[in-house]
């Protein structure tokens, strides 16, 4: 028996339900087979899914005839510098094994996808709460011996199988794992279950590493992912208008112009382009000390962005669009995953309410029954199952977008307009006085979005910040803070508890005792 | 129940010299079978819960073996079933989680302390503490001093948890007082080997009954025999127990070369003990130390001479001993000042008070005392220095990642039926301002966290309506209290519904009634909905309601949140005196699943007509507010890059683990969410009225959404 040999350590990181419990069963079946000491544990948190969780496993590289009835000592939990094989099934979940310091430089190798699952932490933010996943993907090389980074779920998708039998193979391609690949093999097969899809996850999880076969890109951070379908180039005649823009404008103009087409018509993207041209020249006769070239370039491009979103506000005119293209049939086949002669029933779930309704007739009318029904308007919204597979659901999403040319006469169009206006003129204002509050003003034309009553709080937040640029004397920079931290406020603002409904207290019975006997009873 | 015991029953009937190979918690169900036990109850809860599933599946070998098995009711109806040790000479177990359950069960361990046994009486307690424990960090070794029950804490591998139950009984017997056996959450869950020996049936059992039965009023606590009974325990039990620990020594010696020190650590964390002393280089792969090591197997009683014949000729020993109060350490200083040692004592001080021993924390913990003490002939500065080392790993590792990664606790599955639930409380608490909802224990303990954070306290199993008794009538509107169906049945019907009813208080309870107690594994309960057949009798919850004299019950759902929401308004509002009832009726989606998924696959595979259903998200409509997330918090409902040239925030998007539950299309509507999200149902294998149908639509769909796309 060699002195030298020590125990081998691996920690499996995971999610609930990724699987991490059959890995763990297989490196101990294959251990074993090699007559290995091995002993795994975990804290499987029994039933609930998917909080992260973990197992570790200690097997001992020699067999039980070489050990000669030692028994090596094995330990429960994984400790810092003691792990020699890091496995994790998430991004994340290899960042946390780095956070509770278990991998060290000189001894741990890793092994990892890079897809994301987001937490709930990232996900319920209203706007962007993703955690920069780049910063573990760097820190993973520096705190390891060799850290193997790439998307798994990606390979386990295509080879229709769980992330866990791709990571499996790349455990071993690692070749740190003192494992045959024979044995492992054969505990996937003796484990039963979809046997083939696991080995062929195995043995692409296994090249990738140990063959260097492509790794996926490890995009995973916060910046969005190119468009696609958006990308259509704006038409001919708006070329050279955008070309006389500086270069860094110009992908988001196109994309803005584009967008404005789709949504209503040419003469609306001209309109869009107006506007902007008088915010870029805003910026250049106004020019002021306070105001850099890159401040103007900064607040043009973002102004651009939400101008475009905002002028193409979604109406009912709008969503009954989107939802009835050909595309978006073919879209939702591609997700749901039905095949192409797979019946596939559709159901909208609609809930138009009072600001859905007046958003398509004309303003006298709107206000009229604004007027009459705003008091109680929260009552009016109808919940509606559309079948938007069958022929006459379909036709109703025709019959509303081919409202499209009338919207321009829309009570909600010229609103919009009317505090379009009132926002770009501040930012025109902005971009004389300086560059902070400027590009805080820009930014703050993403206040405004959504539906019903977010739609109507974005508006209020958005008059809050407008009036508050409007006050004049201010110093500038207490001016761009609290107009900052307005946006913000509005930002995060998630759903505001109005209470609409009071009630009574509850009834409180009168303290009774049983009658005992004349004498007063005490309780003891 | 979670998972079928077929093949690890069949390890339970392994015989003399075979290798088990399997999970702690597994061999000790083996080691029981090898003792002779006649009778075994218990409640379950992680992480003992596979205990009690395989010994449910196990019918036939307990059969054979004439032992009696029931899943208790509670803790306390386990711990009462140790009655029958009392006054016959046979062997019982019982387990639960501790230390929730041991406080559930303290009366009739009280009572049964105080008795004692004739008969071997062993209960074995799934310890949870630290590392995502799910319960209140509490020690069990003050409830075994104060009752006076022996503690044992075997080191955590197979072998010595077995051979620890064999003894325990033995102990048991040989001091007629129970033993309690506690396991921790890794080492019930350790896979792991030991030899195992015959299966023994029991002298009495049911195969063969106890002839009659046997009266003696020393063991009824009436006095004077309550006062005997605890001057047995001291004069009697006690010394007993220590001159069987003598005899029979179970706590082990490792001897070292550095013996002018010594450490003292509990069985339980010896394990942990010699993994970081291997990383400090104090120990070999093989557990062979430097420093002599005393391994306490048995933590109560200590036994005195074994401790001072250890210090005795050391300077100094340091006591590895998880938890607080720090009961063993201060033992060990009143033993050492009994006998006259001056062996200094190091414990809590190298040690953190409170926490789990992570094989950081020992490893620091060992570094401080052989840094304090500098034991003879050993590089303490060497040891001190790789420890550093070890210990800068995590500094280093916060320092490069900048923010710390995002918290990922345990919550509802996808589609669990809870779920919608807590959405509708949520929607309530917007309605109606916040209200105070007492919470429970259950998977539906984790509305308190992101993204429902529904929920202001929570007392214990079953105890959800009780604890609303006072603060309901101090608030200035009804609160609310929630209880699964699982706490129903522990104790939630007499001490929250008999007691609301009774003491007529004017508040709302959620049952929620998914069938199982799914947070240990979804064990079956009385109402659960499909029993083995042996159990054809299946408890109802509102006819037990309406039979303690509830007037107010509505069912609804689980599923759908607008009529949930419609109940809980109606039970805020109604002038109905007492209490209103609300049952969430929604089965667990794990066991649905389980159930339904092989039934599908079976039906795909004979090609009949399958319809699957699954939600979806029209990334172009969706906004990028993420309020459909803040009301679900399904697994299957997250974010994903925005597609759109123009936005930057990510949209939401549903996942392929989706099944469909509908609880998106639910909230959309009872929310008034945007109408991003659609409901997809797929017809697998569809006849011909399907195919035609499909063939008309798509035809005259796909010629009108392709006649609108307007050049662009």
């Amino acid at each position: 028996m060699s002195k030298e040999t020590k125990s081998f350590s691996i920690l499996i990181a995971a999610l609930g339900g990724e699987g991490g419990g059959v890995l763990s069963d297989w490196i101990v079946s294959a251990a074993s087979a090699m007559a290995f000491p091995v002993q795994s544990t975990s804290v499987p948190g029994v039933a609930q899914r998917t909080g992260a969780t973990n197992y570790y496993i200690e097997l001992f590289p020699l067999s039980r005839d070489e050990l000669g009835g030692a028994a090596p000592v094995f330990a429960l939990t994984p400790s810092p510098g003691r792990v020699d094989l890091v496995a994790a099934t998430e991004l994340m979940e290899a960042g946390r094994t780095l956070q509770n310091g278990f991998t060290h430089p000189e001894r741990t190798t890793l092994v990892a996808s890079t897809h994301r699952e987001y937490a709930v932490a990232e996900i319920v933010v209203p706007g962007d709460g993703r955690y920069n996943g780049q910063k573990v993907i760097e820190s993973a090389h520096s705190l390891t011996r060799k850290a193997h980074l790439f998307d798994m779920r990606q390979i386990a998708m295509q080879h229709g199988t769980v992330i866990n039998s791709v990571l499996f193979g790349a455990m071993l391609g690692t070749g740190v794992l003192p494992l045959s690949r024979q044995a492992c093999e054969d505990a996937i097969r003796q484990s039963g279950k979809s046997v083939k899809a696991s080995l062929n996850g195995f043995n692409a999880g296994f090249d990738a590493v140990a063959n260097g076969a492509p790794q996926a890109a490890v995009a995973t951070g916060g910046v969005a992912a190119a468009a696609s379908d958006k990308d259509r180039p704006a038409a001919s005649s708006f070329d050279s208008i955008i070309e006389s823009y500086p270069e860094p404008l110009r992908a988001i103009l196109r994309a803005g112009v584009a967008q404005l087409i789709d949504y209503q018509d040419a003469d609306y993207a001209s309109l869009y382009l107006d506007r902007m041209h008088a915010v870029h020249q805003a910026g250049n006769t106004h020019a002021t000390e306070a105001v850099s070239e890159q401040d103007r370039i900064d607040v043009t491009r973002e102004t651009a962005r939400y101008l475009a979103l905002w002028m193409s506000y979604e109406d009912v005119i709008r969503v009954a669009d989107l939802k009835s293209r050909a595309q978006r049939l073919q879209r939702v086949r591609d997700e749901v995953g039905a095949g192409p002669s797979d019946p596939l029933r559709v159901t909208e779930y609609l809930k138009p309410g009072l600001d859905e309704l007046c958003s398509i007739l004309p303003r006298s009318l709107a206000n009229w029954l604004q007027a009459r029904l705003k008091h109680r308007a929260h009552q009016l919204s109808v919940g509606i199952h559309l079948r938007s597979d069958t022929i006459l659901g379909f036709a109703v999403l025709c019959v509303l977008r081919s409202l499209r040319p009338l919207r321009p006469r829309t009570w909600r169009f010229h609103r919009e307009q009317e505090t379009i206006n009132r926002w770009l003129a501040c930012v025109r204002h902005s971009l004389g006085i300086d560059g902070a509050l400027a590009r805080e003003l820009s930014l703050s034309g993403n206040v405004v979005k959504g539906y019903g009553e977010t739609n109507e709080r974005g508006h209020r937040n958005l008059a809050t910040i407008l009036a508050l640029a409007g006050q004049s004397g201010q110093d500038v920079a207490e001016l761009t803070r609290q107009v900052r931290t307005e946006r913000l406020r509005a930002l995060a603002e998630g759903e505001t508890p109005t209470p609409t409904v009071t009630t009574q207290g509850p009834v409180i019975k009168p303290i009774s005792f049983v009658p005992r006997s004349s004498i007063s009873t005490r309780s003891d | 129940m979670e998972r079928s015991f077929a093949q690890e029953i069949e390890k339970l009937s392994l015989g003399e010299g075979e290798l088990f190979h399997g999970e702690g918690i597994l061999g000790v169900t083996k080691a029981l079978l090898q003792s002779g036990v006649s009778y075994i109850g218990g409640y379950q809860g992680a992480p003992i819960s596979h205990l009690i599933d395989v010994l449910g599946d196990a019918r036939e070998l307990l059969e054979d073996l004439g032992i009696y098995f029931e899943n208790s009711a509670s803790e306390a109806g386990a711990a009462a079933m140790l009655g029958a040790s009392v006054n016959y000479p046979i062997r019982g177990a019982v387990t639960w989680k501790s230390t929730v359950g041991t406080n559930v069960a303290s009366d009739a361990l009280s009572n049964l302390s105080s008795t004692g046994v004739i008969g071997g009486a062993l209960i074995i307690l799934g310890e949870d503490y630290g590392e995502g424990s799910s319960i209140i960090q509490e020690r069990t070794h003050s409830f075994a001093m104060k009752s006076q029950m022996w503690l044992l804490d075997p080191r955590p591998n197979l072998a010595s948890i077995a051979a620890a139950v064999e003894k325990g009984f033995e102990l048991s017997e040989a001091s007629n007082t129970p033993v309690m056996m506690q396991l921790r959450i890794r080492a019930c869950h350790v896979h792991g080997t030991f030899v195992a020996s015959d299966n023994r049936a029991p002298v009495y059992s049911m195969n063969n009954r106890l002839p009659k039965a046997v009266f003696d009023p020393m063991s009824i606590n009436l006095p004077p025999a309550t006062y005997a009974q605890e001057k047995h325990k001291i004069d009697q039990r006690w010394p007993a127990a220590v001159k069987y620990l003598q005899e029979n020594p179970l706590n082990e010696l490792f001897d070292g070369d550095c013996d002018d020190v010594g450490i003292i650590v509990v069985g339980g964390m010896y394990n942990g003990l010699i993994g970081a002393m291997q990383q400090l280089g104090l120990a070999d792969s093989f557990g062979a130390s430097r420093i002599p090591l005393l391994a306490l197997n048995v933590v109560y009683p200590l036994v005195p001479d074994e401790l001072s014949r250890f210090c005795a000729g050391k300077r100094a020993v340091l006591m590895v001993e998880e938890g607080q109060p720090n009961h063993l350490e201060e033992a060990l200083n009143a033993i050492l000042r009994r006998a006259d040692l001056q062996t200094e004592v190091h414990g809590k001080g190298a040690f953190p008070v409170a926490g789990e021993y992570t094989g950081e924390v020992i490893l620091k913990g060992v570094a401080a005392f052989i840094e304090a003490v500098t034991p003879r002939g050993l590089q303490s500065t060497a040891v001190v220095e790789r420890a550093a080392d070890l210990g800068s790993t995590k500094s280093r590792a916060v320092a490069s990642l900048g923010a710390p990664v995002p918290v990922r606790p345990p919550g509802f599955c996808v589609g669990c039926p809870e779920r919608p639930v807590f959405a509708a409380l949520k929607m309530t608490q917007r309605r109606f301002g916040a209200i105070h909802i007492s919470a429970d224990i259950g998977c539906h303990t984790f509305g308190a966290l992101a993204p429902f954070q529904v929920g202001n306290t929570v007392l214990g199993y079953g105890l959800g309506l009780a604890s609303s008794s006072g603060i309901g009538h101090l608030m200035d509107r009804r609160v609310i209290s929630i209880m699964g169906d699982g706490g129903f049945w522990h104790g939630g019907l007499t001490s929250g519904v008999v007691n609301a009813v009774y003491n007529q208080h004017d508040s709302i309870l959620v049952i929620m009634k998914n069938g199982y107690t799914s947070a240990t594994g979804t064990q079956i309960i009385p109402s659960s909905p499909s029993q083995p057949a042996s159990k054809e009798q299946t408890l109802d919850i509102e006819t037990t309601l309406k039979g303690v004299g509830v007037k107010w019950i509505k069912t609804v759902p689980s599923y759908e949140v607008g009529k949930m929401l419609l109940a809980l308004s109606d039970s805020m509002t109604t002038t109905t005196p007492g209490l209103k009832v609300v049952i969430a009726d929604g089965e667990c989606q794990l066991e649905r699943q389980r159930r339904v998924r092989p039934l599908i696959a079976q039906s795909l595979a004979r090609k009949e007509r399958v319809v699957t259903t699954r939600f979806g998200i029209d990334s172009d409509v969706c906004t990028g507010d993420h309020s459909c997330i803040r009301i679900s918090g399904c697994p299957s409902l997250t974010i994903k890059p925005n597609p759109s040239a123009l936005r930057t925030d990510p949209v939401a998007s549903v996942n392929q683990g989706c099944v469909g539950c509908g609880l998106c299309g639910e909230n959309a509507h009872a929310a008034t969410l945007c109408p991003s999200f659609y409901k997809a149902e797929i017809i697998r294998n569809p006849g011909w009225f399907d195919r035609l149908k499909h063939q008309v639509r798509s035809t005259v769909i796909g010629w009108m959404a392709g006649a609108a796309r307007v050049a662009s």
